[in-house]
């Protein structure tokens, strides 16, 4: 197998910009948890580790502003710089995270990064030392050091032997001089006519500056001021300091002990500015076997295959084929045993069928588990939504997560991100009231918006909840009759239910000011028409001060369904198992009318009775017809479906319906069956609002 | 070869397991047999895969390079190539796991470009051609403990009786440091080394071999003065040579090109070792790949210096050394465990370097000298 290097280079940036993401999201929750606990060392070291990483792979990528931003930001994440800024490290790290998000959306697209400026200030604010000594060191002129080499603290000592004094001599040259090479001969020049020089930096012409600076060690038996007259040079050296070298006069005994002293002070100098990254080290050393998974624990486990989603899609499809195949053999095998009764083929028939329809059951099982992940893939990224609006809108939002491990189709996890986050923003931006209000309501001051995730049945229900203020159904009615979307009328047979879904409604907001964080101008029905084009309802719970609750129900997966069939006006429907409360059968004569509606009482409910048929024409219909009625339970609601024929129940594989194959908004999908029948799946969350919309449709007609 | 080279891959970034193994795959006699991204997983892949020789990324989550590299040399015995950092950080925790036992490392620099990696894909796959070669680690040392303060440096700073010039690559680090401790604050020698180690490594690798030797060793400065009882480390990326002053000897650093690649060259060290002290100069090859110093070890020998090759059972890596016996540049062929008083023996010399009347002047100005270091 050979690749050319341009497949190997699109290959390698596609693995790198997918495990970006990973390292972004690492970054995202250590900056959180840094946020709650500035100190907390293991998410600091998963921060540098996440870093570390990043810088690596995209120099190895060839993206070299975002590993030299990574760089610099690597080189500031030190516990000693941290510590000094324990305030400032979560939000360095939250902007940097934001900020390699934008330098890698450019790259993505082929364009010039951002410069990274607002990461840039950080990493310097990081460095400023709380003192300003950094600072008055920048403006001042270079200062001398007079660090010597050994052989030239050699030829100091040996003077100090011959009786001459010794004075380090710091020559700074003018800054508009000459040639700075000739400064330097002139200069130089001047220290030998001064006394003898013992050492002198920069030791060549050449690598000295306009404004530099000049050192010596100068042996001499003359006064320093006599040398200071000596070296000066008018328009060449602009300032003379000279110094002289005290002679030490101790015995040399004790100028050894001065020695070793010295000497060991310096070798434990420099061991303590080691230590800080020697002693972190030694305590990973130390860390248990069996140490605590990090941060990054959670990217991914080994031993995972990184596949297109749209590969598994087509091996979806082939199984969705080969379960219409399936029944296509069982129908005609049922066709067989109907012909051949007697025939001894017949047992082996059904049980080549038994053992196919088993295998295929797991074949099909296991594909849909290949597209299950967990809800926490998606629930990880709002933490940081919360923080943000609370940061923003100055509110204390604490977010609790649940049911993390809730598995979910990656296609309806996607479909849910746009509309959960909404949500979420929502419930902090207008379900959580600020400081005061809550105080004054007598509740405690920190908001909480709780996100949780469950199995029910066949689906998967997502809350939102939040213990704000609730939602004001008087405003609520105000606002969607001021709006035109409903009628006072309207209002007044609606129940609390249907009132609490007219903040879906399009075009509705029952916010006081469109703020920056929630109104832009979507709404709720955002929120609404995703969860139908996921064949999932939603349904909210409020109490006014109390709080209130988003239940977003949506199916374990998009693929197949186990549906019910009927027949109604002679087509074929089809309506998700999992929506049918029961079955029931009744005579015309036991449906009333309610105004505009059809009821009939099961037991103690009455409930509404939809006709299909009725929804597009309306035909009269015997009195004395006993009628089934398959009893529908959406979210909170149910209503009976009047069917003509029920024709069992059978696995659905959905294929979408191409726009304009949809006549009707209130069918979402079809299915083939094994004879080739096409079924209409029945879109029972739109079903639900048509009957909503039927009375004033009725009032108006 | 027969069989392809077994390599596991660990690393915790996605994109250096991909960019290794196929970068490593174009070596017809490399298999990159598995990837892990940390050091548990590694660790399950070895007893499954039995890989020749694993590659180390050092900064890992969960159980990190260090904890696993412990666990390999204590029960796989497979040898490890550590892909490090280069940075301090890195330096420093190389330099830990050079002393656990991890074979050799190669640095990833912070601005590899493209071309850059094709580089260090060449080094990774030379150096695990020659680990694979070596079979399991031959010999891991253990670490002695540090010397107390006290124990250490007593006598006075002294000129040196004998020059000795150390050119060591692979295997370098723990073989210098069992040497170094054996050696007491005492020994008459100076002595000079070139390890191959990128720059930046060089610095850390001379403070920890400080640490546990009872001679100074310190990384060498230009300027530094030849003394007994002292090891100066070449930093990397810079040749060491030595010159003769009129008031003492000294180390100076020169930026030469590369000599066969190398940076700093042992040759050119072993070269102006053998041109400035001639007879009073040893010359030492030790552990490394390649052959680079053997040249140089020749010149030594002309010069009327005292050559030494390390022996070959006792070396990680043997080319260095052996490079230098085939061409009978080697004087004496010494085990590691000898060396140090072998070294010793020969630098109790009759009379000391400098031509110094009076040690004790020379003693008396050199502890001036060097208290002025407090001053300055």
């Amino acid at each position: 197998m050979t690749f050319s290097p341009d497949d190997r280079a699109s290959e390698l940036r596609d693995l790198f910009f997918e495990s970006a993401e990973e390292i972004l999201q690492a970054m995202n929750d250590a900056g959180l948890a840094l946020e709650e606990h500035p100190s907390d060392k293991e998410s600091l070291r998963s921060v540098r580790r996440a870093v570390h990483t990043l810088k690596g792979d995209s120099a190895a990528c060839g993206y070299r502003e975002l590993s030299e931003l990574a760089h610099e930001l690597e080189d500031v994440l030190t516990p000693d710089l941290v510590k000094e800024h324990a305030g400032l490290i979560a939000e360095v790290v939250l902007t940097a995270a934001d900020t390699f998000r934008d330098m890698l959306a450019a790259y993505r697209s082929n364009l010039q990064p951002p410069d990274g400026g607002a990461l840039r200030e950080y990493v310097q604010r990081l460095l400023r030392k709380p003192a300003t000594a950094g600072r008055g060191k920048s403006s001042e002129e270079a200062t001398a050091t007079f660090s010597w080499t050994e052989y030239e603290r050699l030829l100091i000592a040996e003077s100090f032997r011959r009786g001459e004094t010794v004075y380090q001599v710091a020559l700074h040259l003018a800054s508009e001089a000459v040639l700075p090479a000739a400064a330097y001969e002139l200069a130089k020049k001047a220290l030998e006519r001064a006394g003898k020089i013992l050492a002198l930096r920069p030791e060549n012409s050449g690598d000295v500056v306009n404004g530099g600076l000049l050192e010596a060690a100068l042996a001499s038996t003359k006064p320093a001021d006599w040398i200071r007259n000596r070296c000066q040079v008018p328009s060449v050296v602009a300032q003379i300091s000279v110094n002289r070298i005290p002679l030490m006069e101790t015995e040399p005994r004790d100028v050894l002990d001065i020695l070793v002293e010295s000497e060991a002070a310096a070798v434990s100098a420099s061991v303590a500015g080691q230590s800080a990254d020697l002693g972190e080290i030694d305590e990973d050393d130390e860390a248990p076997l069996s140490s605590a998974p990090t941060g990054l624990a959670h990217a991914v486990a080994e031993n995972t295959l990184r596949v297109d989603a749209g590969r598994i899609d087509t091996v979806m499809n082939l199984v969705g084929e080969l379960i219409i195949g399936k029944s296509m053999l069982q129908r005609t095998i049922a066709e067989f045993e109907r012909r051949f009764a007697k025939d001894a083929l017949r047992g082996k028939f059904s049980d080549a069928l038994a053992f196919q329809s088993r295998i295929l059951n797991e074949l099909q099982k296991s594909v849909m588990k290949i597209r299950m992940v967990p809800v926490e893939q998606l629930f990880r990224r709002f933490p940081r939504i919360v923080r943000d609006v609370a940061k923003h809108l100055n509110k204390e939002i604490a977010l609790e997560i649940a049911g993390q491990n809730t598995d979910l189709d990656k296609s309806i996890l996607d479909a849910l991100a746009e509309p959960l986050a909404h949500l979420i923003r929502n419930a902090a931006d207008h379900g959580i009231e600020t400081a005061g209000e809550r105080a004054a309501a007598g509740k405690p001051v920190n908001g909480t918006v709780r996100l949780d995730a469950y199995h029910e049945g066949d689906q998967v229900v997502i809350e939102v909840s939040d213990n704000g203020r609730g939602i004001d159904r008087e405003k609520v009615i105000q606002r969607a009759i001021e709006r035109g979307l409903v009628s006072a009328t309207d209002t007044s047979r609606m129940n609390e239910s249907e009132i609490n879904h007219l903040i879906f409604t399009p075009g509705f907001s029952t916010a006081e000011n469109v703020t920056e964080i929630s109104g832009r101008g979507v709404g709720l029905d955002v929120v609404k028409s995703a969860l139908d084009n996921l064949k999932g309802s939603i349904e909210i719970e409020t109490e006014p001060g109390k709080g209130t609750t988003f239940r977003l129900i949506v199916p374990l997966t998009l693929a197949s369904i186990q549906a019910l069939l009927f027949h109604v006006a002679g087509r074929l429907y089809a309506v998700p198992i999992s929506s049918v409360v029961e079955i029931t059968r009744i005579t015309e004569a036991e449906v009333h009318r309610v105004d505009d509606h059809e009821v009939f009482q099961l037991r103690q409910q009455v409930l509404t009775l939809v006709r299909l048929e009725r929804l597009e024409s309306t035909e009269k219909f015997e009195r004395s017809k006993r009628v089934f009625v398959v009893v529908i339970g959406a979210g909170s609601r149910r209503f009976g479906l009047a069917v003509d024929k029920l024709m069992g129940e059978e696995e659905l594989v959905i294929k979408a319906l191409e726009d304009q194959l949809v006549t009707s908004p209130l069918v979402s999908g079809a299915s083939i069956l094994g004879d080739g029948t096409i079924v209409l799946i029945l879109n029972i969350p739109a079903v639900v609002s048509h009957l909503t919309r039927i009375p004033a449709v009725g009032a108006t007609a | 070869m027969s069989a392809k080279i077994r390599v596991l891959v660990v690393d915790d970034s996605a994109l250096m397991r991909k960019l290794i193994p196929q970068v490593l795959q174009r070596d017809p006699s490399i298999e990159v047999v598995g990837t892990a991204m940390d050091g548990e997983v590694g660790l399950r892949k070895l007893d499954e895969l039995h890989p020749h020789v694993v590659t180390l990324d050092l900064d890992m989550p969960r159980m990190d390079g260090l904890e696993m590299l412990r666990q390999i040399t204590r029960k796989h015995r497979v040898p490890v190539i550590v892909v490090s950092a280069q940075s301090d950080r890195g330096a420093s925790v190389t330099l830990k796991a050079l002393a656990l036992g991890a074979f050799d490392f190669v640095t990833k620099p912070p601005d590899a470009a493209s071309g850059r990696m094709d580089q260090i894909a060449a080094e990774l796959a030379q150096k695990i051609k020659v680990a694979a070669g070596s079979g399991a680690p031959k010999m891991i040392i253990t670490v002695p403990p540090l010397k107390q303060k006290e124990q250490r440096r007593t006598s006075m700073p002294n000129w040196p009786t004998r020059i000795v010039a150390i050119g060591i690559s692979t295997g370098g680090p723990n073989a210098l440091q069992y040497l170094f401790s054996q050696l007491p604050p005492e020994f008459p020698g100076c002595i000079l080394v070139v390890q191959h180690m990128p720059e930046g490594f060089t610095e850390m690798f001379a403070r920890r071999l400080d640490e546990c030797s009872a001679i100074e060793v310190k990384e060498a400065q230009s300027g530094d003065l030849l003394l007994a009882g002292r090891a100066l480390i070449c930093p990397g990326n810079r040749h060491l040579k030595v010159r003769r002053m009129e008031h003492g000897n000294v180390a100076i650093l020169v930026d030469q090109p590369r000599v066969n690649g190398h940076r700093p060259s042992a040759n050119v060290l072993f070269h102006s070792v053998a041109q400035e002290f001639g007879s009073n100069a040893i010359g030492v090859l030790m552990t490394g790949m390649g052959d680079d110093g053997a040249e140089g070890l020749g010149a030594i020998q002309a010069a009327g210096g005292m050559t030494i090759a390390q022996s070959p059972d006792t070396c990680i890596v043997d080319s260095m050394p052996r490079a230098a016996i085939e061409r009978g540049f080697a004087g004496r062929v010494v085990s590691l465990s000898n060396l140090s008083s072998y070294l010793q023996a020969k630098c109790v010399a009759e009379r000391p370097l400098t031509e110094q009347a009076n040690q004790d002047s020379a003693a008396a100005i050199l502890t001036t000298a060097s208290g002025l270091r407090r001053r300055s």
